[in-house]
């Protein structure tokens, strides 16, 4: 970068962004291969980890290990190869609102509905978690139909460099 | 309808549960180093702060409330949230495994949220009515995930700037969110005519 000149230039904001994070392979099963995320930020790494209250709910280990994912091996991966793989930004924003917004939006489309007709704490309440559950199950369609397009899966970049981190 | 417009007006902005009420602070410096982070912490947060308000104000009203056992209820809140937490993650896991691996791993993060427990006993010492309840919840969580993604915005900014050596890194992000609050201020001066 050139002395003097504003730094926010060299950033590319309308580019397509890619998060990208690093894995390590820890089986093959045929064309395939199982990763685990490392690690990247928060609770892991920080310097109060060993003190933490939120460690009771189970081991940054145990927790990783219940996120593995499997990718096609194209690139002739083997079992402690560590690799970059990525995911689109919009992705996970999609994702958010399948898990989330749905249920809420129909939860409180429903709970809104009976306090107009009804204006009673009672059925709002039943309404509302009669919302969730019908928010619930359109989230769960349409995170089916997400899923069949292969739009939730991760992609394989490359291979991560020696000593290389989601923070380098 | 004006009153709930304004309640969640005012929950959001003027009274934001970060900029107004000083609570959540841990997950506003933890996870805004990157946008898509505050994003996916933002909206589970809303998730799960709405939810357990209203399992909060259901337990409080039907049972906390009548057999006097209003003593229990930080330790019953901190209950709701914890089980709320793990619904949530037992219901997204079951809904879809792909979406567990995207987002599955802000949602222990937010057990330890002093916001959601804060925003829960707030509404109950408010003795406000379910619904009214329900949309403070909401509000304070998008207030709260509108102050992480803008200030998550402004410190991928700041990651590429050229701040002096002694202010790089946290000090710089503390000015830069109290700088924030106080443009939030501005908000307390509205009027509801």
């Amino acid at each position: 970068m050139i002395v003097g000149e504003p730094a926010y230039s060299a950033t590319d904001y309308s580019a397509p962004a890619m998060i990208e994070g690093i894995a390590l392979v820890v089986a093959l099963e045929g064309n395939r291969v199982w990763l685990v995320p490392e690690q990247s930020s928060s609770c892991g790494s920080c310097a109060s980890a060993s003190a933490c209250g939120s460690k009771g709910i189970g081991t940054t280990a145990s927790r990783l290990d219940k996120r593995r994912f499997r990718i096609d091996n194209g690139a002739n991966l083997a079992v402690g190869d560590r690799v970059v793989f990525g995911i689109r930004e919009n992705v996970l924003l999609r994702a958010s609102i399948t898990a989330y917004a749905i249920p809420l939006v129909a939860m409180l489309l429903a709970g809104s509905l009976a306090q107009w007709k009804f204006g009673s704490d009672l059925a709002t309440m039943a309404a509302t978690v009669a919302g969730l559950v019908i928010g619930l199950w359109i989230s769960r369609v349409e995170a089916g139909r997400l899923h069949t397009r292969g739009d939730l899966a991760p992609l394989f970049l490359r291979r991560a460099r020696p000593g290389e981190t989601c923070n380098s | 309808m004006k009153e709930y417009i304004l309640l969640m007006f005012s929950a959001a902005l003027v009274n934001n549960v970060i900029l107004g009420r000083f609570l959540g602070l841990c997950p506003t410096m933890g996870v805004t180093t990157r946008l898509d982070a505050a994003v996916g912490m933002g909206m589970a947060t809303t998730f799960v702060m709405t939810v357990a308000a209203i399992a909060g104000w259901t337990i409080n009203t039907l049972l906390l409330e009548p057999f006097g056992l209003g003593y229990l209820r930080t330790i019953t809140f901190i209950l709701i949230i914890a089980s709320t937490v793990q619904f949530t993650e037992m219901v997204v896991k079951k809904i879809s495994p792909s979406l567990f691996q995207l987002l599955g791993i802000y949602l222990p993060l937010i057990t330890t949220n002093c916001a959601v427990l804060g925003i829960a006993l707030l509404l109950v010492a408010d003795k406000m009515s379910f619904i009214s309840s329900v949309l403070f919840a909401l509000g304070s969580a998008m207030g709260f995930s509108l102050v992480l993604v803008i200030f998550a915005g402004l410190r991928e900014r700041l990651a590429v700037m050229d701040v002096p050596r002694l202010f790089a890194g946290p000090p710089i992000a503390f000015i830069v969110v109290s700088l924030l609050a106080l443009a939030f201020m501005g908000f307390s001066g509205m009027g509801a005519s």
